[in-house]
């Protein structure tokens, strides 16, 4: 590569991006590093605002507490198995609705976009679901999460327009070599469409690991809820106007643990982002420069 | 994903609880009627009387979790109860974060478990129109206990305040036998000892300690408050502000305050006493004894402030004061010495009050549907024995003697000494609540002054004399307003509220001169003040007229 001349307008720029990029870096990372640190640190400290990015009076006491927490472990387990089933459903289903989409010549195409599209603006509202899901027996079930939101349209769409991208010669070529519709999605598409499976994947792991209104809606015992409900109720419950206000009884939860709570409950899910970066980029774009 | 915010939810649940009102038809069934509906009931049960069902009985009901101490199955709570009443509890777990969102959802939806706790007064008025909850006032004669102790403890017109347009009231609330007083400020005692101060009595004599403080830290602020975040002027404007006879923050509930002398309702943000209390609290800015920031400032800050000596003084209750203020504060300074004071006295004497200025607590709402079940009577009795019977108190609060509590010669509780509670008991290996699911927020509150101090610490205990020892403040008239009132209540109270509280905050902070308190009535005006109080005691007025 030769070097490019870079005028001084250029670097400029290039400096000012730097410093602004910078400043965004630390005041997202900052409130998460101050989480971290408390964690490590002793009520004490929090309670006297000593902890900013390291943590003082170092413990991992309130670590070990939180993980004896049978409740905290049971929920967690429950995340993970919907965060996994629920996943791999809107998966399949995404990728079938989607592929099917992308095919111009499909009868019907518009009309079955449409009902997707339209979900994206109307729907039935809190109480009508509520009566649905209840009526099909699903309520205190795993399907209660994973079924109702299985195809997110956004997600759908983006795949779509992925497909499309692809070459038809290709798939033409696959039939004549005698592959059934299902043997070329299975064998030519998916294992071109990597990049975009994993973003999928990424979409749908990230908002199921996060989601906690659903499973707050459908179950009403507390060995189904999961971490998410836990970790609102610690947070949002504790610190509510109405139990401080009203109810002085009740007491309230230490910092710490909420903290320890939180950082828990991020691991996993940042764990995975390095892993899927390098698909990330490239499966967004692939689907949307194509309009 | 669709994520639908709490206030859409809210407007649905409305829309569809108004709907449902229009449909449902009045199926009525003669309220004395309950041949149908023994089943499992004692027919000789009464005051006194261990409540036991004749037969094994399961009633549904929602459970508020508290992250605190979180559900268990195991807990001993539930297993002694279905020995002693021969009554399962099926709870429907909902997290306390949100709790009245899921309460809401599942009333409209029809879904609702037959027994609702949890429930404060004036957040049942909601669910009146949807018919989806019982009028329990017919149903009192089934209730031995809890009409024992309204008659005892003389709570009727408490009571009265409950009541709808109807002239019944759909809430069984929780029942003190006192008024109880649990905020007030916290103090440095061992500051005022070294300056030969006495712990002030009253407002003015509190301004002269804080002069006094001030003297001689003039780095400092005496008072520095917090809870500012949650509700403006929260403790300081309701402890100060019912001394003048017109609570604000936590005390301002729907704006109106009973004026008694005059026979009706008045709009608390435009009263005298509203006016004084904020003069007294900018005087105390002005000389600046109280830290400006004490409105708006993080409870943490305010706490800091506490601990590192920059402040004397902070709002408290009996938990705050042992549980986030004294540890901190006596590691930074061991000799610190805090101190709770009895609220200081105004200008309407020593008094006590209670939210609302009655002695009612969160309490418990019926399904509809449970008056059709065959063990209704039997419900109502269990409810009857575990929350309003002496015995099912104690048992809710204290568990089961000689496993979780004794009880000495003198009838003082004491816990075993491997449970912990409220740090009654630090070391222990276990907890009241967290393990055995005693002292529940679910099932314990209210009761006796008895019941209710038999936890308190010997400070609080003598607290609560001093405060006891006051008069009661009349509780205020029933005023129900009907549906269409209640919409049209609601549109003017957001916006006079704010305004009250934005206002209040100018005046004592000096950002608008007194000089200016008749515009700021006038535009309270303009804000609908005068036809929301004249819909207030219109709804007194008709009430009155129809229901004596």
């Amino acid at each position: 590569m030769v070097t490019v001349d870079r005028s001084k307008g250029h670097r400029a720029f290039r400096w000012v991006n730097a410093v602004i990029l910078t400043g965004v870096v630390i005041v997202t990372l900052y409130p998460f590093v101050n989480i971290v640190a408390r964690s490590f640190s002793d009520e004490f400290a929090i309670r006297s605002g000593q902890v900013s990015i390291f943590p003082r009076g170092f413990t991992i006491s309130t670590y070990q507490y939180v993980i004896s927490d049978a409740t905290f472990w049971t929920n967690y387990r429950n995340t993970v198995v919907y965060t996994v089933v629920a996943t791999a459903i809107s998966m399949v289903l995404t990728t079938c609705y989607a592929y099917v989409l992308s095919k111009r010549h499909l009868r019907g195409r518009r009309l079955l976009i449409g009902i997707a599209v339209f979900t994206m603006f109307f729907s039935g509202g809190l109480i009508p679901n509520y009566v649905l899901v209840t009526s099909l027996g699903l309520k205190d079930s795993i399907w209660a999460i994973v079924l109702p939101n299985a195809i997110s349209v956004f997600n759908l769409l983006v795949m779509k327009t992925f497909f499309e991208g692809l070459p038809v010669e290709l798939e033409e070529a696959a039939a004549i070599d005698g592959l059934s519709t299902y043997g070329i999605l299975l064998r030519i598409v998916l294992p071109l469409s990597k990049a975009v499976l994993a973003t999928m994947v990424l979409f749908y792991a990230v908002s199921f690991w996060n989601s906690w209104f659903t499973a707050f809606l459908y179950m009403s015992q507390n060995d189904l809820f999961p971490v998410t409900v836990f970790l609102r109720n610690l947070i949002a419950g504790a610190t509510s106007g109405s139990s401080v206000g009203a109810d002085a009884a009740d007491l309230t939860v230490a910092t710490n643990i909420k903290s320890v709570t939180m950082v828990l409950t991020v691991l996993p899910i940042l764990a995975v982002y390095p892993f899927v970066q390098r698909y990330f980029v490239s499966g967004v774009m692939l689907g949307a420069v194509k309009g | 994903m669709i994520e639908m915010n709490r206030r859409q939810a809210l407007v649905a649940i409305g829309a569809f609880a108004a709907l449902a009102a229009c449909g449902s038809g009045d199926d009525k069934k003669k309220s004395d009627d309950f041949s149908a509906n023994r089943d499992g009931a004692m027919p000789d049960y009464g005051p006194g009387k261990q409540f036991k069902a004749a037969a094994p009985l399961t009633f549904t009901m929602l459970y508020n979790n508290h992250p605190f101490y979180p559900i268990k199955n195991d807990w001993l709570f539930w297993s002694e109860l279905t020995k002693r009443t021969g009554v399962t509890i099926q709870p429907n777990v909902v997290p306390l974060s949100d709790y009245e969102e899921k309460r809401s959802l599942i009333i409209g939806a029809g879904d609702a478990p037959m027994i609702i706790p949890k429930t404060y007064p004036a957040q049942e008025t909601a669910f009146v129109a949807s018919g989806a909850i019982l009028p329990v006032s017919d149903y009192i004669d089934l209730m031995p206990n809890f009409k024992d102790r309204v008659a005892k403890w003389n709570l009727q017109p408490d009571l009265d305040t409950l009541r709808q347009e109807d002239g019944r009231f759909y809430l069984l609330p929780g029942l003190h036998q006192d008024f109880w007083v649990d905020y007030s400020l916290a103090v440095r005692k061992d500051v005022l000892d070294k300056l030969g101060l006495q712990i002030p009595g009253t407002w003015d004599e509190l301004r002269t300690v804080m002069k006094a403080l001030k003297e001689e830290y003039p780095d400092s602020y005496p008072l520095s408050d917090r809870w500012g975040q949650l509700e403006t002027g929260a403790n300081l404007f309701n402890i100060i502000g019912t001394s003048y006879g017109a609570p604000g923050g936590w005390g301002y509930g729907d704006g109106t305050k009973w004026d008694a002398t005059a026979g009706k309702f008045a709009f608390t943000g435009a009263m005298e006493g509203y006016k004084q209390m904020l003069q007294y609290l900018h005087t105390l800015a002005e000389e600046k004894l109280l830290d400006p920031e004490s409105f708006t400032q993080s409870d943490e800050q305010a706490i800091q402030k506490l601990v590192s000596g920059k402040s004397f003084m902070i709002s408290s209750n009996a938990q705050t004061l042992v549980n986030e203020y004294r540890p901190p504060l006596s590691k930074a300074n061991p000799k610190a010495e805090l101190v709770k004071i009895p609220v200081p006295i105004g200008p309407l004497g020593p008094i006590k009050y209670g939210n609302g200025n009655t002695r009612l607590e969160n309490g418990v709402m019926i399904s509809k549907k449970a008056r059709d079940s065959k063990n209704f009577v039997a419900m109502m009795q269990f409810i009857d024995w575990l929350w309003y019977s002496d015995e099912g108190q104690l048992f809710a609060k204290w568990g089961v003697e000689g496993v979780t509590y004794t009880k000495d010669a003198s009838g003082r509780f004491k816990l075993t000494d491997d449970v912990d509670f409220v740090g009654l008991n630090p070391k222990a290996p276990k907890h009241l609540q967290k393990d055995f699911g005693f002292s529940n927020g679910v099932f314990a509150y209210g009761g006796s002054t008895e019941i209710l101090q038999s936890t308190f610490s010997e400070e609080e205990i003598a607290f609560q004399k001093v405060m006891n020892a006051r008069n009661p403040v009349q509780v205020p008239p029933p005023h129900p307003l009907s549906d269409e009132e209640r919409e049209q209540a609601t549109l003017w109270q957001a916006p006079l509220k704010d305004h009250v509280a934005q206002n209040s905050l100018k005046f004592v902070l000096g950002k608008r001169d007194f000089g200016e308190w008749d515009a700021y009535v006038a535009e309270l005006d303009g804000k609908n003040m005068s036809a929301y109080v004249n819909l207030v005691n219109g709804a007194y007025e008709r009430y009155k007229k129809a229901h004596g």
